[in-house]
């Protein structure tokens, strides 16, 4: 399980820096993941939505001109979904066509994307660290100007569903106030 | 379009080893030859049951080829084809594009844990002799492969690596093949038709690429020689939908524009275009609209083949697979038709290379695609 904090470290070990961030669960009133249309069954797209959402919305400064990366890491994956797809395959039962869209995990990222005009490239890797350099070369190589990183793990064996997300940009200014590069 | 240049590190950077797998056979010879016949490797699908589904056909090799054996090899295949002695392979990092472990569906819930895709790539890493503390999975869809191509590519430009192997892989089975048959994305007259009018829709294809990426110096350092330079590369999202392409393909034309811009050209100096062309309706008319939007006039004039029409979508395997084909191809003098072909389409003109394949020795050619989420990626490759 990945938590903010362990994001966070990451990030600033990556020398990149913090402009916003959320969690999942944040306060007690996090139970129910809230619903987000044409997903279903699972809480992986929802939740990744969410946590994004909420990090997206404490941003401060305008972002009209910015170019955002969306970085997404996961541990498994939606296995959820896969888990109920391979069911029903194996049942002879027929798979639900929302199924298919939600099947990958970038899919909600074009909800994000379109909900706060993310144009930045969207990446999916499966560690925290990775996903890390993945935003740092983005803003380096000027593919992004800032990239939101939003990481989910679902639960296992009846656990809680959890998730993260920070916004980072970059390069560093240091305080000899020139900037530096990645 | 993007409003500042695309930046990238000085350092060339090369492909100096490749292997793929696909219908037409193991290596990249049965690849080459099977594109350039022409014939599409699409068969009834024998792998798994398909009799309650509304297509039953794919290209797929005969028999169960497991993900895990078939990557492995491909990896070592290129280390073999790069020279790479077994001391160079402990220091390369492997950087593998696969939608996850493909067993984790069917185990206990406590055994899921053990089964990350970050496992299945250390396991790979760890067959293959690579450097198993560098790995990375890359988990975006269609576009998996082409994004750990291109992010391969910005690490060994700016130094911060000499060499990285980087391999993707899909092999058709029951359970993206049931996913795709209910999105009703598949085309049921059994033909992917790129950029045609009638196109239907998509066929799934086993693929599975390996190359081996690396710094000009570092490679001719070991008198290992290129078989393509890796010229640019660009990644963009489309900002619009989950699963619908911008219909203007501004996604798409971002992610070129930086590719050309990386590989110092502009539209005019592309001799070749193997498009993301799906075949469904509404990705070929984006596509089409993004390479006129980023290559100008010269999006008339190029030659366009969608290789997806021959050897079927790999998914996550794609962006190697179309990457490998591409370089081959330039490499040969030979480009692949565009199959399926039945009549203009008015809102997909393009240069298609129709009937057979063009002889042509492009300098620098370029491969693209996309995914759910408004993902799109380009990847420019040249001559060496």
């Amino acid at each position: 399980m990945t938590g903010l904090p362990t994001l966070r470290a990451t990030a600033e070990a990556a020398g990149l820096t913090i402009t916003a961030s959320a969690s999942w669960p944040e306060t007690g009133a996090d139970r129910a993941v809230p619903a987000l249309a044409g997903f279903i069954e699972s809480d992986f797209s929802p939740l990744l939505a969410e946590v994004a959402g909420r990090a997206l919305s404490r941003r401060e400064g305008p972002a009209h001109s910015q170019v955002t990366a969306v970085v997404m890491v996961t541990a498994l994956g939606d296995v959820v979904t896969a888990t109920r797809v391979a069911a029903a395959v194996d049942a002879g039962q027929r798979v639900s066509p929302l199924l298919f869209f939600q099947s990958v995990p970038n899919a909600v990222a074009g909800y994000l994307g379109a909900r706060w005009r993310l144009t930045g490239p969207v990446v999916c890797v499966s560690g925290t660290r990775a996903a890390l350099d993945v935003a740092a070369l983005l803003i380096a190589d000027a593919d992004a100007d800032e990239a939101l990183l939003a990481c989910v793990d679902l639960a296992v064996s009846g656990g809680t569903d959890r998730a993260a997300a920070i916004l980072v940009t970059g390069p560093v200014t240091r305080n000899d106030g020139e900037s530096h590069e990645l | 379009m993007t409003e500042r240049p695309a930046r990238r590190g000085s350092r060339p950077v090369v492909v100096t080893g490749a292997a793929v797998l696909s219908a037409y056979g193991r290596g990249t010879q049965a690849l080459l030859s099977g594109a350039l016949s022409g014939r599409p490797a699409f068969t009834p699908v024998e792998r798994f049951d398909v009799s309650a589904r509304r297509v039953s056909v794919a290209a797929a090799m005969p028999g169960h080829p497991d993900l895990r054996t078939e990557l492995a090899g491909a990896v070592g295949d290129a280390c073999d084809d790069a020279g790479l002695p077994l001391s160079a392979r402990a220091r390369t990092p492997l950087f593998l594009a696969v939608h996850g472990d493909p067993t984790i569906a069917r185990v206990p819930e406590a055994d899921r844990p053990g089964l990350s895709p970050e496992a299945f790539t250390a396991g790979i890493a760890r067959q293959c002799g690579l450097d198993e503390q560098a790995i990375r999975c890359y988990m975006t869809a269609c576009v998996a492969a082409s994004t750990a191509v291109a992010d391969a590519a910005a690490i060994i430009a700016r130094g911060q690596a000499d060499r990285i192997a980087v391999a993707g892989g899909y092999l058709v089975e029951r359970d993206q093949f049931a996913l795709f048959d209910a999105g009703r994305v598949l085309a049921d007259d059994g033909q992917v038709r790129p950029f045609s009018t009638g196109r239907r829709g998509l066929l799934l294809g086993d693929g599975i690429g390996a190359v081996i990426i690396e710094s000009r110096e570092s490679a001719r350092a070991r008198r290992a020689p290129a078989l393509a330079r890796l010229a640019g590369w660009g990644r963009a999202g489309d900002a619009y939908h989950p699963c619908q392409p911008h219909p203007e393909g501004h996604g798409m034309a971002r992610a070129v524009t930086a590719a050309l811009q990386r590989a110092g050209i502009t539209g005019t100096g592309l001799g070749y275009v193997n498009a993301s062309g799906t075949g469904t309706g509404q990705s070929d008319r984006s596509e089409a609209n993004a390479l006129r939007l980023a290559l100008g006039d010269a999006a008339a004039t190029v030659p366009v083949s969608s290789t997806k029409s021959l050897h079927g979508h790999s998914l996550e395997g794609g962006g190697a697979l179309e990457l490998i084909l591409t370089l081959l191809a330039a490499r040969k003098g030979m480009l692949p038709v565009n199959a399926g072909y039945l009549g203009t389409d008015d809102s997909c003109r393009l240069n298609l290379v129709l009937d057979e394949p063009l002889a042509a020795s492009p300098e620098f050619a370029l491969t693209l695609n996309a995914a759910f989420g408004g993902a799109n990626t380009a990847l420019v490759v040249g001559l060496p």
